[in-house]
């Protein structure tokens, strides 16, 4: 059985600048990195492979380089790494995205049959968290969000039971496999790539599939497959806080002041 | 125009942020009805349609139930817009309607402008404006950004909704509470965060002295997390908790834009830093420039005079 790990490649939003005079995003030379949310997913597949043998795969869809995001994959253990790369799939909104996942996944179920399909909670980029379940509507999977714990695979009733992470409280279910799972960061703990393992990444095979492979319909997929656009990207405007008082040479008389503040804006009692 | 809202019921009630779903639809200049899967006595008091579905019957969640709940109701409507809460309950619900209508969605709207919707990206440091191509349009609001008219007042006319089949694959097991340890930082109406700015796992206490005295909790960016001077349920941020206090106090905390994206719905934002252009200054209402060590302590036994 394979469980197959979707991750994206995202640019390190600590690092992203904006231009000050086109009040867009400064994309050149920000170091890119894997989506924090999907480090976990790929650590857990990678903790199922070892307690159950199932065979992982990772795939993510993006520009050609992007390959990096697979090889730090492959370096951490993972059997297969996939690259969707066609330029009839850039400038996709989310449904295109899934689309195109959901499409390879298909592919690779015909390969050995996928059980499972693990997603970040969100991207920091993108952050819609909409492709897990555009993925598993799309393939008919069961879809189960916010998991922080698998508690049983179930083979041979093919039933899976999780735990999810809601406000202030857990849910327990149990769903049919194959399933698509979105994880928090609660999941678990990361593990970093073995020495010889990162060596032998730089020698694996990074498999690109592009839409000749996939042959999608290119009115389904990139930007005329998605129904979403994106207008208009500006910063938010700020004005920057006040400062009160000297609290290097009076700290007494500042803390004075700023309690003076909070209780004039009813955040504080008298 | 038309809005359906989705509003929201946990543990038997009513949840307040269902009048935000009004808020937006009155933003929007959309007309409204609404949709609860819950209990007739906790209706929300608006007026217009509500479609009512008995919690009872259907669970307070059962993703397979509400879904065809809310896409009955979306027959009979045929609404322009379908907007949930962007909690966990819209997070994995919206997403399925959306699916199912082959609408287009928009997660987590912080605003209207133009008619447009407005959404935060790369962890809120930018906003973007979204125009949607498809017929109906999937929407989860922020909680907390669009705040409802005083007090709700109205009677809504009921219209009961009850599905033939009431099969689902999933299986619900239980409810767990939250880890007891963990804090509940969402909930809290002040917090006392601290960065690394304070130097050492000793003068956490420091801070945590001053979160008493100001009667809130205890938070911490990530840092003071990762090096293990404060248990991980007290983070703020992108990878910690999302918070909402009416008071923020940032303790030596430079305000990256993973720890401002936890904390950004906070009502009133104090930092206090060494130094003044740190970027929490662009997010803080008041910033005292000193050294945590010893401004806090001051601070704090002035308040407990
Ligand atoms: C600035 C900007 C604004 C955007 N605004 C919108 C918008 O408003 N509406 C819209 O529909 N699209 C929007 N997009 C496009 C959207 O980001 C892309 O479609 C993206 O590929 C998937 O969406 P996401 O990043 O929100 O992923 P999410 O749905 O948040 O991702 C959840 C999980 O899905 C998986 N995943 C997502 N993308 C990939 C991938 N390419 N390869 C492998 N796995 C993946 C990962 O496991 C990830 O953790 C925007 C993109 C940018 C750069
Ligand atoms: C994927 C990802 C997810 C992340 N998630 C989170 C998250 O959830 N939450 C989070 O907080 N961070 C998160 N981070 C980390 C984030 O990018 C920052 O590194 C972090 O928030 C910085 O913490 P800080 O402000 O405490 O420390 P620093 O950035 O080191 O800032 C310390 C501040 O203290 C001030 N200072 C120093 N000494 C004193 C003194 N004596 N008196 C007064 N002021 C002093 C300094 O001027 C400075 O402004 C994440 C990062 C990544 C890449």
């Amino acid at each position: 059985m394979f469980v197959v790990v979707c991750i994206k490649q995202v640019p390190d939003t600590t690092q992203v600048q904006i231009d000050p005079v086109t009040n867009t995003l400064v994309r050149e030379g920000i170091p890119f990195i894997v989506n924090p949310y999907d480090t976990h997913a790929l650590e857990e597949a990678l903790r199922l492979k070892d307690r159950f043998g199932f065979r992982v795969a990772a795939i993510s869809m993006g520009p050609p380089n992007a390959e990096a995001t697979l090889r730090k994959a492959l370096a951490l253990g993972v059997d297969e790494a996939i690259l969707l790369s066609d330029r009839a799939f850039g400038g996709a909104d989310t449904l295109a995205t899934s689309n195109v996942l959901a499409e390879a996944i298909r592919k690779l179920h015909h390969q050995e049959g996928v059980g499972l399909v693990l997603c970040g909670k969100q991207t920091i980029d993108g952050d819609t968290a909409q492709v897990g379940p555009g993925i598993a509507t799309r393939l008919g999977y069961t879809q189960l969000t916010l998991v922080d714990r698998i508690d049983a695979i179930d083979h041979l009733r093919c039933r899976i039971r999780v735990r999810r992470k809601l406000e202030g409280r857990h849910e327990v279910v149990e769903a049919p496999l194959p399933a698509m799972l979105t994880v928090v960061r609660e999941l678990n703990r990361l593990r970093y790539p073995a020495v010889p393992m990162r060596l032998a990444s730089q020698e694996a095979e990074v498999k690109v599939w592009n839409n000749e492979v996939l042959r999608l319909d290119v009115n389904t997929t990139g930007l005329k497959g998605s129904p979403t656009w994106v207008s208009r990207i500006f910063s938010p405007e700020r004005e920057k806080g006040e400062i009160i008082g000297d609290g290097v040479h009076d700290p007494a008389g500042t803390a004075k002041l700023l309690i003076d503040k909070l209780v004039s804006k009813d955040l504080l009692p008298c | 125009m038309k809005a359906l809202l989705i509003c929201e019921y946990r543990e038997g009630k009513l949840l307040d942020s269902s009048y935000e779903l009004v808020a937006f639809a009155d933003r929007l200049g959309a007309d409204r009805a609404m949709v609860l899967i819950g209990s007739e006595a906790e209706a929300p008091r608006v007026n217009g349609t509500v479609y009512l579905a008995d919690a009872a019957k259907y669970g307070e969640y059962n993703p397979d139930l509400h879904k065809r709940i809310v896409l009955a109701a979306v027959e009979r409507e045929n609404p322009d817009y379908v907007v949930f809460v962007h909690s966990s309950y819209g997070w994995d619900l919206a997403p399925r309607v959306a699916a199912r209508l082959r609408a287009g969605q928009v997660s987590e709207v912080v605003g209207v402008v133009d008619g447009k919707l407005e959404v935060g990206l790369c962890n809120a440091k930018l906003r973007r404006t979204v125009t949607p191509k498809s017929a109906k349009t999937v929407v989860t609001i922020q909680a907390g950004a669009f705040s409802p008219a005083a007090s709700p007042q109205g009677s809504p006319r009921i219209e009961r909704i009850d599905l033939a089949d009431t099969a689902s694959a999933l299986e619900f097991v239980g409810y767990e509470p939250a880890e007891q340890k963990e804090v509940d930082l969402s909930r809290a109406e002040v917090i006392v965060s601290a960065g690394r700015g304070v130097g050492k796992k000793e003068n956490v206490a420091v801070i945590a002295a001053l979160a008493k005295a100001m009667g809130g909790e205890l938070g911490a960016s990530r840092p003071v997390v990762d090096a293990g001077w404060v248990e991980h349920s007290h983070q703020v941020g992108t990878t910690g908790q999302s918070v909402s206090p009416k008071l923020y106090v940032a303790c030596g905390i430079s305000g990256a834009i993973q720890h401002l994206a936890g904390m950004k719905k906070s009502d009133f934002v104090v930092a206090i830093n060494k130094d003044r252009d740190a970027p929490i200054g662009e997010v803080a209402d008041v910033l005292v420039v000193a050294d945590v060590m010893q401004f806090v302590p001051a601070l704090t036994a002035k308040l407990q005079k």
